[in-house]
Parts: structure tokens; sequence; C-alpha cells
């Protein structure tokens, strides 16, 4: 039963970060179909910067600028120059997946994996066999409570929903909706860059191109079957990773029966299930197209 | 003609600015972005014969592409192309395998039929999904591009497994040469003629026909048409549809021409190139072909970069991701930002 627990924690933990950044920019408004180059971004640099400087903090903060200024590019080209969010998006993740696949072959003149030598610090023996899991693992539920106090008890969520929900209203009160989508994407990056460092320093210490493999979109797809909430969207995220364990424990019962290429499907399954089931639950005339353009008025 | 002429003037400024930010990308990744620029140019348009391998990948872009405008057009964000096409190859794969030993006339028809139905299955779920229950398409249709990925690599490496294939990627046996319809240069009179008759079919969809016309408002306004009596599930549904049989045209096309075999993740930017080319045209046939060409060069492009510049063929995915980020920016964006010509 244990190494299903860490199995699920290891595949959800980075998902629930990216899902947080998710939560808070749809607070603000924008639908951000970026997450996934975010978080390959932030896995790729946290490794790339644990091989280069050897140490672990140091890594993360390169990551963290990395998708922080990823968001703050994403932030300008969706405001300044109003572009589709959805498109452009698509567009920062593309650049996220290629850059850190031309960043990998300019320095190492390969396309194969890059192994770091050690990765982030680890929960210890103290936890017992739930050691091997990293310090994040264990953070991860402060943060979403943290995302919870920040989005629902502060003064600046507040202004954040009314910014989201409606801007015309935000606007008259003195808050500027522009600023506050800048600091939403920009903590989500922030996010985003813990979610990849914990997906590629997590328990792997490995980074490999492509290596979200659609993570950063079924982060976005947590978003809206958890209802921006953070603790729902938190459940939901971890909902994910529970049928990908499953897929994974499916390929061992039953072996060469079912085609384990498959079963590898699962969670992608489990999310286009989600998102239905939200629609269903709540009504379906929100969707992201109908966001293609953020409202100021 | 003017206001068709200026939109696109326009999605070049932004190719512009896309192009500047992959410069900046590039040199920090300590390549030269001027050899890196240089390199596309030539890879694109300058070689000799460079117009005929922009047709080769442009052609089956340009197919796929006419599909995404269709479905943007009624205002649905079928973003899974990819996928579509995918499943269109793998059907058509499957088709020529279960025909295999008849008479081509008959085969050829048959697995395109097979192809274009692969593709329409794989943008009806989403369809049906987003119009029964508004199901959001741009999750569902990205899910089914990961779907279609996944079930490539299970098809090539099981069922249609070459069985003499070996090393890092299954791939499926090769097509019998009396059914691929080009060499694998990958021009052929086929491929042009079916690429006409496609362009010519959906001009007249969606220029001529009430369809056309009514899915094009319902992109707009669908509230409004609603009320005036179209039907909105079989109007979206249909549009679903069309796009995702085009989409699985282009896969088929691939399958039977330049690829003649189905390999895992072949042509993975297939599906988001042709959504670009679909937005920089701004959702119009006739300005669909042109930019295909364009978009076509770039990708010949790719393959010829490594060999010149030493740059990795993932620059070019760079290139198109860069164009993604600027080409839905309002052009009166740059006016506010620099300066008050803008106002009026």
């Amino acid at each position: 039963m244990d190494d299903i627990i860490i199995a699920i924690l290891r595949s959800g933990t980075p998902l629930v970060y990216v899902t947080l950044a998710g939560v808070i920019a749809q607070r603000a408004g924008v639908w951000h179909l970026g997450l996934e180059g975010l978080m390959i971004t932030g896995a790729c640099a946290t490794i790339l910067g644990i091989y280069l400087s050897g140490s672990v903090v140091l890594a993360l903060i390169v990551a963290i600028a990395a998708c922080v200024v990823g968001s703050i590019l994403f932030w300008f080209v969706i405001e300044k120059l109003k572009a589709n969010p959805i498109i452009a998006g698509l567009g920062l993740t593309g650049l996220g997946l290629g850059g850190t696949a031309l960043a990998v072959q300019s320095i190492f003149g390969t396309q194969a994996a890059v192994n770091a030598p050690f990765g982030l610090p680890r929960l210890g023996p103290a936890f017992g066999s739930y050691g091997v899991l990293s310090v994040f693992v264990l953070l991860m539920p402060v943060f979403v409570f943290a995302m919870w106090v920040l989005l629902r008890r502060t003064r600046f969520g507040l202004k954040l929903a009314a910014c989201g929900e409606h801007p015309f209203a935000a606007r008259s009160v003195g808050v500027n909706p522009s600023a506050m989508r800048l600091a939403a994407l920009m903590i989500g990056g922030v996010f985003c860059a813990i979610g990849g460092a914990e997906l590629a320093a997590g328990s792997l210490q490995i980074f490999a191109q492509n290596m979200t493999s659609g993570r950063g979109f079924m982060a976005f797809a947590a978003v809206i079957f958890g209802a921006a909430h953070p603790v729902g969207a938190a459940f939901a995220a971890l909902f994910f990773a529970v049928v990908g364990a499953i897929g994974i424990r499916a390929q061992l019962i039953f072996g060469d029966n079912v085609p384990h290429d498959l079963l590898l499907g699962l969670p992608y399954i489990a999310t286009i299930f989600g998102i239905w089931l939200s629609t269903r639950l709540r009504g379906g005339n929100k969707t992201a197209a109908s966001f293609g353009e953020l409202r100021d008025y | 003609m003017r206001d068709r002429i200026v939109p696109v003037l326009r999605g070049l400024i932004f190719i512009v600015i896309g192009l500047v930010l992959c410069g900046v990308i590039f040199t920090i990744a300590g390549y030269s972005a001027p050899l890196m620029f240089q390199s596309i140019a030539e890879g694109a348009f300058l070689r000799p014969r460079a117009f005929e391998h922009a047709l080769r990948w442009g052609l089956p872009l340009f197919i796929t592409a006419v599909g995404v405008g269709i479905s943007f057009r009624a205002g649905y964000f079928n973003i899974g192309a990819q996928g579509q096409f995918y499943v269109g190859a793998i059907f058509a794969a499957f088709a020529a395998e279960w025909l295999n030993g008849a008479p081509a006339v008959l085969v050829i028809p048959a697995c395109f039929a097979a192809g274009m139905l692969g593709g329409a299955l794989w943008a009806f779920w989403p369809g049906l999904l987003r119009l029964k229950s508004g199901t959001d398409e741009v999750i569902t249709t990205l899910m089914g591009n990961f779907l279609a990925g996944l079930l490539l690599i299970y098809v090539t490496s099981g069922p249609l497994k070459d069985p003499s294939g070996s090393g890092q990627q299954a791939s499926s046996r090769p097509l019998d040469a009396a059914y691929r319809i080009s060499d694998s240069y990958g021009l052929s009179p086929t491929i042009v003629a079916i690429a006409l008759c496609v362009g010519t079919a959906m001009w007249i969809l969606v220029n001529r026909t009430a369809f056309g016309v009514l899915a094009g408002l319902a992109g707009r306004n669908a509230r409004m048409i609603e009320w005036q009596g179209a039907q909105l599930y079989r109007l979206g549904l249909s549009s679903f549809l069309i796009s995702g049989a085009l989409a699985g045209l282009a896969g088929t096309l691939e399958f039977m021409g330049p690829n003649g075999r189905l390999a895992s993740g072949f042509l993975p930017t297939h599906g988001f190139t042709a959504i670009l080319i679909a937005l920089v045209a701004n959702l119009s046939v006739v300005g669909t072909a042109f930019v295909s060409l364009f978009f076509g060069g770039l990708a010949s492009a790719a393959l010829f970069m490594p060999i010149m510049a030493g740059l990795p063929a993932a620059a070019i995915d760079i290139v198109n991701a860069a164009i993604a980020l600027f080409i839905t920016a309002k052009s009166n964006a740059i006016d506010r930002l620099f300066g008050s010509r803008g106002r009026k």
C-alpha cells in the first residue's frame, strides 16, 4: 500500500503545484495554457542548475527566475498586445518545449536525457519508507493552504477575484486589473518552477525532452475540474495522479494482456471525464474559447 | 481587396517580432542568429527547387489548416488537428493492411475514405461533448492529441508492427509501392490534384453555401443565429466533422505519399503548424493557401538547417512557437504602445 501512495504523491505533487499556478491565473481571469511550457522550463532549469552549479538552492532560484520571466512575457503578449490567451499560451508552451530542447542541445551537444548528480533534498529516514520523497511533497499541503488563504482571506485575493469576474467593478474601486494579472501570473510562474523542479529533481534527477508530456494541460484541466478553488483543484490533480498510478499498477497485474501504451492514456481519459463531469455539474457556458480575450471592462 | 491584404500584412509584422524573439533565444543559446536566419531563408526559399520543397510540406499543411479554419470560423477551438491527423493515418494504414493485394484503383480510394472517417471520428467525440453538454473543446481535443499519439505508438509497435524493423522508432510495414501516391520526395500530380479539389470545395463551402455563411456568423454571435432559426447543433457538429476529416485526409496523404509507412510520432508538430497557418491567414481559404506555402518552406528548412548551420531541427519549432505567441496580437496594440497614431 505504501508504495502506491508514494507513487501517487510522486506523480501528483508536481501536478498540484502547477495546478496552483493555474488556479491563481484563472482567478485573475486568464485561462493559462502556457503552464506546460513554464513547467518544462522549470524542470530543465533545475536540472541544468544542479548540474552546472552543484547547488540546489541556486538551481531553484534559476528555475523560478526563468519561469517568472516566461510569465511576464506571456502577460505582456496577452495584456499589452491583446493577443488571444489560448493561442499565446500554446505558443508559450511550444517555446518552452523547444527552448529546453535547444538548451540541452547547445550545452551537451546531444538530445539525450541529462542526469543530475543529486536532486531536491529528501525527507530522510525519519519518515520511514516515505523518506524517499522530496521535501516539496511535505510542503504541498502547506502551499495549497497558503494559496487558499491568499485567494480567499486577503485583500489581494479578493481584488484578484474581482479582476477576474468583473474587471469593471474592480476598476471602479481603483484596482488595476492589468497589474493584478501580472502579479497573479508571476506568482503562478513561481509555482510552475517548483512543480517542474519537483517533476525533474524530486525523485528522478533527470531531464528529458518533452518530459512533462501534457501534465501542464492536465493541471489546467484540474483547475476547471476543481472550479478554480485551490483545495478542489489540488484534489482534482491528485485524482489524475491516482488514475495514472492505477494504470501503472494495472500494467504490473495484467502484464502483456493489456497493451501498456493504452494504459498510459488513462490519465488523459480521466482528464476528459473530469472536464465533462464538471461541466455537467456546473453548467457549460464558460469555455476557454469564450475567454479568447481579456476583459478590461 | 485592400481590407483582405492589410490583415495579412499586419500578421507579418508579428511574425517579424516573433523572429526577433527567436534571434534573442538563439543568441542566448550560443548560436549565431544571423546564420540561423540565413539558413532559414536559404532552406525555405532560396535554394534550388525551394518552391517544390515548400509545396511538398505545404500541401498537407494546407489541407489540415483549411479544416482548422472551418471549425475556428464556426467558433470552436478545435486544436486537436494533430490527433485527427494521426488517427486518419492509422485508419488508412489499417485499410491498406486489410485490402492488401486488391487492385490499386480500389485500395487507394478506400484508404482515403478510411482516413477521412478516422479523422472525423476523432473530432466527433469532442464535438459531441461540446455541443451536448458544453464540455470545453480546448481541453478535450488537446487530450485527444495525446491519446492519438499513444494509439499511434501502440499500433506501430503492436498490430501493424514491421517485424523486420529494428531500432528505437517503431514503424509499420512499408506500404506496397503500387498503392503509393507519390515517391519519398513527396510531390506528385495526385497530391496536387487532391489539394486543389479540397481547396476549391472548401472555398465554395465557406463562401457560397448557406452552411458556410451561417457557420461564419455562428462563430461571431451564436445566440443570434440560434434565434434566427439555424440549427446550431448540426452546424457545430458538421464543422467539427469537416475539420477532423480534412486533418485525417492530410494524415492519409502523408502516409500514402512521402512517408509510405506509419512511424510512431511522425510529424509531431503538423497540427500545431496548421493552427498557426489558419490564424495567420485570418481563416480565409485563399489566404491559407499562400500562408501554407510560407510555412511549408519553413518546414522544409527544418531539414536543411542542421546540415547548414548546425542547428537542431527543434529550431523551427521554436520559430513556430514564437510566431504563435504573437500572431493573435491586435495590430492596434502596437500603436497604443508606441504613441497615439492609433487614435482617430
